[in-house]
């Protein structure tokens, strides 16, 4: 079993707060998605298996290595924090090339290294340039960049597709593919139920420190479609993309911000409507940000787990 | 990726942490006051050697105008008159006095161009003489002392070293930075060393600095046969010496900062109480000065300087020093005591958390 992740009856408590609470998993090779609403306790498990925390109760494993142990860990792990902040000064190059370093890589192997992860994530023209000026989107990047280019058999990502647009988003995803084929553990956490269902093998569905469901995707996604999403898009022409996304049967409604510089769109068919997005995007459509609405996302997971918690 | 982890490997990682860390400590706009404690007793003795350099120049100007040799002013007896007195070493540079109903004063002064003498007279009698001689090296290695045990070691260092050491893993803490080494494949204990040592260096190189450059400063005053004449005797033993207890300032406090840096999160509360338990060393029984910084540090130090008779109760509860050991027992306290301090931090980074939202 040293191919697996296996948390065996784990809890954690901040104090009287509940983190995660009783978690016992076995996650297979493959993209593994964590899914549930702000404060469900996805970071707090991530964390949990990264050791960034330790358990109040219970026992990790990762690949049959102890989180307590991070010297052994770090060669087979990597974990890219929602934390977005970085040591002060640094460029993006630095930034990955140090942590190789700190990994025990030469010199030469790890200006080779480097420029090999930030070329595969499409970053190498700002390589050199100080991380405080990067984007929202760029500094996803050389995240993602830092955690994948020591080659890890385990792939530790919190919210890693929050701040991308359509097309860096579509590239990030086929990372995350091409990792997984290789027989590695992609760990992704998201509250964005739609996102995940595109990219995971399996999820874990989490619900106030609790796993309230877990196991192949197809079975939630089958629930989804009966509930529509809503999605804001910040963009530079709204109301030409508002009349372009509602000529798709899948969208149910479109409304414009008031001050014109987006819009809220409700589908039937996330999939679908992403793929739209990308297309519309290639187009020239100026999109700046894409995020769920909040208020919907829980209320699919009150959809979602009402049953569950019942049974608790 | 090699699997196999060597002390190699391990003194690598600590060069790169300290690397690392180096820029951070030298340059951070949080440490700049680091820079301002250790700058000023050079600012301090700087101005004392200005001023002795002016006062030198105004007495050999006051002497050219009123020449008159060390020996004859050194020859004048209580009891002359003022005619006898100006009769033998001429008019005073200057004249002052007073009259009371009963009683004249007159106070004429004079100068041989290093010295200043002061003559008091009482209805025309010679009560006073006043000599006061210009600042000499054995005096000013005596204020020296002072200022660099008093100020500069149990405040500056001091509090330079809670400056440097405490943020090594709070300052990243409040900066939410600290996961990028955390996520790393390396021991907390090699993170924690390698840490220490970066604010070690920085803190050395500050403060030895600021110790070299006070030491000149004080200098500058003095001719070049005086500085001779210092360096071939004990001289280049003080300097030494002073060097040497800096960094050993550095290397104590800075390790009972840095766990103060992972055990609380107000770096004020570690460093006031420290500061009060280094105070009250002199009270505490022989076994619990030894769990001191400043008791190493005073055994070390070249001279002692005895606390000031006006000094306050509370300041010289604070200033003074306790019974001094063999300099060579003083090294081994200081660092077995850094050894199990940094032992304690070491244990306490490998628990250490990340929960920046409560940090």
């Amino acid at each position: 079993m040293n191919d697996r992740i296996i948390l065996d009856n784990v809890s954690r408590f901040y104090g009287e707060v509940l983190g995660v609470n009783r978690v016992t998993l076995s996650v297979p090779p493959g993209i593994t998605s964590l899914v549930g609403p702000n404060g469900s306790g996805k970071t707090t498990l991530m964390n949990l298996i990264t050791g960034l925390v330790r358990p109040t109760r219970g026992s990790i494993q990762v690949l049959g290595i102890s989180p307590s142990d991070p010297e052994r860990l770090f060669r087979v792990c990597a974990y890219a924090t929602q934390f977005d902040s970085f040591p002060r000064g640094m460029t993006g190059f630095q930034f990955v090339y140090s942590y190789l370093r700190l990994s025990g890589m030469s010199h030469d192997d790890c200006e080779r290294t480097t420029a090999f992860a930030i070329g595969r994530v499409n970053l190498g023209e700002a390589a050199h340039r100080k991380i405080a000026g990067y984007s929202k989107g760029m500094r996803q990047r050389i995240k993602l960049a830092q955690a994948i280019a020591h080659d890890p058999r385990v792939l530790v990502l919190d919210e890693p597709l929050n701040g991308l647009d359509p097309l860096v988003r579509a590239e990030t995803i086929a990372l995350f593919r091409e990792f997984a084929a290789e027989g590695r553990h992609v760990i992704v956490s998201s509250h964005i139920l739609h996102e995940v269902d595109t990219i995971s093998d399996q999820v874990i569905l989490l619900s106030n420190g609790y796993v309230v469901a877990e196991g192949k995707i197809h079975g939630v996604r089958e629930e989804m479609s009966e509930h529509p999403m809503q999605v804001i898009i910040r963009c530079t022409r709204a109301n030409v993309l508002a009349s372009r996304v509602f000529e798709q049967d899948h969208v149910v409604e479109v409304r414009l911000h008031a001050d014109g510089g987006g819009l809220l769109v409700k589908t039937r068919d996330a999939d679908r409507f992403y793929r739209a997005l990308n297309h519309l995007a290639l187009d020239g459509v100026g999109i700046e940000s894409v995020a769920p609405a909040d208020d919907n996302v829980n209320s699919l997971y009150e959809y979602l787990i009402g049953g569950e918690e019942s049974t608790r | 990726m090699n699997q196999e982890v060597s002390i190699g490997q391990w003194l690598s990682q600590i060069g790169l942490v300290i690397r690392l860390e180096m820029r951070k400590t030298f340059f951070s706009r949080r440490g700049l006051w680091v820079y301002l404690l250790a700058l000023a007793p050079v600012l301090i003795f700087l101005g004392h050697s200005l001023s002795e350099i002016n006062n030198r120049k105004e007495r050999q100007a006051l002497n050219a105008a009123h020449p008159v040799s060390t020996a004859a002013l050194r020859s004048i007896q209580r009891g002359s008159t003022i005619e006898e007195v100006v009769e033998k070493v001429g008019e005073p540079f200057a004249k002052n006095g007073f009259r009371r109903r009963d009683f004249v004063v007159d106070i004429y002064e004079y100068t041989d161009g290093e010295n200043v003498f002061g003559f008091g007279f009482r209805n025309n009698r010679l009560e006073n003489i006043n000599e006061r001689d210009r600042d000499t090296i054995p005096k000013d290695s005596l204020v020296f002392a002072g200022v660099f045990q008093f100020f500069f070691l149990r405040l500056a260092i001091f509090f330079g070293c809670v400056g440097v050491f405490t943020n090594l893993f709070r300052g990243e803490m409040l900066d939410k930075s600290l996961h990028f080494y955390l996520l790393t494949p390396i021991r907390r204990e090699i993170l924690t060393v390698g840490k220490y040592l970066a604010g070690l260096i920085a803190t050395v190189v500050i403060f030895c600095t600021s110790t070299f450059l006070q030491l000149f400063a004080l200098s500058l005053h003095f001719t070049g046969s005086e500085i001779s004449e210092y360096l071939a005797g004990p001289g280049w033993g003080h300097v030494a010496a002073y060097l040497g207890v800096t960094a050993a300032a550095c290397l104590g406090y800075g390790s009972v900062f840095l766990v103060a840096g992972l055990l609380f999160k107000n770096p004020i509360i570690p460093a006031a109480t420290v500061l009060v338990w280094e105070g009250m060393n002199i009270f505490l029984p022989a076994a619990l000065k030894k769990v001191s910084v400043i008791f190493y540090l005073q055994s070390l130090s070249p001279v002692v300087a005895p606390p000031d008779a006006n000094m306050p109760a509370l300041q010289k509860l604070l200033v003074t020093a306790a019974e001094p050991v063999a300099p060579v027992w003083a090294v081994l306290g200081l660092l077995t005591l850094t050894v199990v301090v940094l032992a304690i931090a070491a244990r306490k980074a490998r628990t250490l958390e990340i929960n920046y939202s409560t940090d």
